[in-house]
């Protein structure tokens, strides 16, 4: 159950707390609440400043684990609570250093000016995840009808012996998968175009499921949001039946905040 | 007005599974990842999480369509309706558009519920004092 901690504690007097960051902000925020972060119990949310940045964290006790759905969710809300009132560069779950200075010294000052341009790009814009799913009837009925080939295995197979027919199976169930996979190229596309002027980056993230539509992360100015609102009620009208959308936001940038220096395994 | 919020609290008003399962799919995968800017204070700490979903189309995949496709046929004979007319009455009334800003604007009401406060007080709030 319990896997020993990736990166080798120190042999030596193991220190029991360490320092979890959500996020970086600029220097001049203030917390005006006790907001209670991550762990069990959960640690009150603190800003560690210097420079023109602070970092969001809150104290965990490092004989626990974190991962659960409290966690997760923390996590998540204090970062999206944050983006309403100041930009904010999200991290990703579970980054714990040693202490505060730790923060300090490792994190905010070597790359002080880095993180301070990225905010300031960031700055009066947030996210919005576009997500749509197909309806599992809506869309096989409209695949048969537009595939002879598989409105035929279909044919043959109903009623079946499902051993004896399974290559059939596998071969209709290929076409669906084939034509799932080109609506969605099609239908993201179509939400690209129609969120173009309305956006200043956006990101297509990989389906999380096997009839996702669309999954498009958008960056966008705050005073944007009717835009967006309506290009996606309009999407909305038009796919109406037939794939089922939500709109998620605004979040804090998670797509746009340099996921490409993650390291690889 | 300080007021505690507490994630793990309350749980009055659950978020619905696939609110988890949105958390999961942003914070587990987006955002910044630390290690790129700091090594030597690192602490390995036990992250328990699902991992978030892969689409990887596969037999599996396949012959779960089929069935799905097979499916379709078995409630059609049931209803004993002309297929299509039956099924676009129920995909008009299962289809939602749900609520702009559904997820978070709703994790937020409840955030704001808790706390009994303005959305604007939660969290860290940039200072409109100085603008340097």
């Amino acid at each position: 159950m319990s896997a020993p901690p990736e990166t080798q504690p120190k042999a030596e007097s193991r220190p029991k707390t360490g320092c979890y960051v959500y996020g970086i902000l600029p220097g001049d925020v203030e917390l005006n609440a006790e907001i209670y972060g991550v762990g069990d119990p959960p640690g009150e949310i603190r800003l560690v400043r210097s420079g023109d940045l602070a970092a969001l964290v809150s104290e965990v006790d490092l004989s626990g684990s974190l991962g659960s759905p409290e966690d997760l969710e923390a996590h998540q809300e204090i970062l999206d609570t944050t983006v309403t009132g100041s930009p904010v560069l999200p991290l990703r779950f579970g980054a714990v250093l040693t202490d505060e200075d730790a923060v300090v010294e490792e994190l905010l000052d070597p790359h002080h000016d880095e993180f301070v341009e990225a905010l300031e790009q960031l700055d009066g814009r947030v996210e919005y995840l576009v997500k749509a799913r197909y309806e599992e009837r809506a869309i096989m009925e409209e695949i048969l009808s537009e595939d002879s080939e598989a409105a035929q295995l279909r044919d043959q197979i109903r009623g079946a012996d499902p051993d004896a027919t399974r290559d059939l199976r596998i071969r209709l169930g290929e076409l669906i998968s084939n034509a799932v996979a080109a609506k969605r190229e099609e239908d993201t596309r179509l939400l690209l175009s129609a969120m173009e002027d309305h956006c200043e980056v956006s990101f297509v993230r990989e389906p999380t499921h096997e009839l996702d539509a669309v999954h498009v992360a958008f960056l966008v100015d705050t005073d944007m949001a009717d835009e967006l609102e309506r290009v996606v009620e309009h999407l909305g009208n038009r796919w109406e039946g037939l794939v089922e959308l939500r709109v998620l936001g605004p979040m804090a940038p998670y797509d746009f905040v340099g996921t490409a220096q993650e390291p690889q395994d | 007005m300080t007021t505690a919020i507490q994630p793990g609290g309350s749980s009055s008003a659950r978020p619905q599974p696939s609110g988890l399962a949105d958390v999961i799919d942003t914070i587990l995968n987006k955002g910044m990842v630390i290690d790129a800017y700091v090594r030597v204070s690192l602490v390995g700490i036990e992250v328990l999480t699902i991992d978030a979903r892969v689409v990887i189309a596969s037999v599996d995949t396949y012959l779960r369509f089929a069935e799905a496709v097979n499916r379709l046929d078995i409630s059609q004979e049931k209803e004993g309706l002309p297929g299509l007319v039956g099924d676009m009455e129920e995909g008009g009334a299962k289809h939602k558009t749900k609520g702009m800003l559904e997820a978070a604007g709703e994790k937020l009401s409840e955030f704001v519920a808790d706390s009994g406060q303005d959305r604007e007080r939660q969290g860290a709030r940039r200072s409109r004092r100085g603008e340097d």
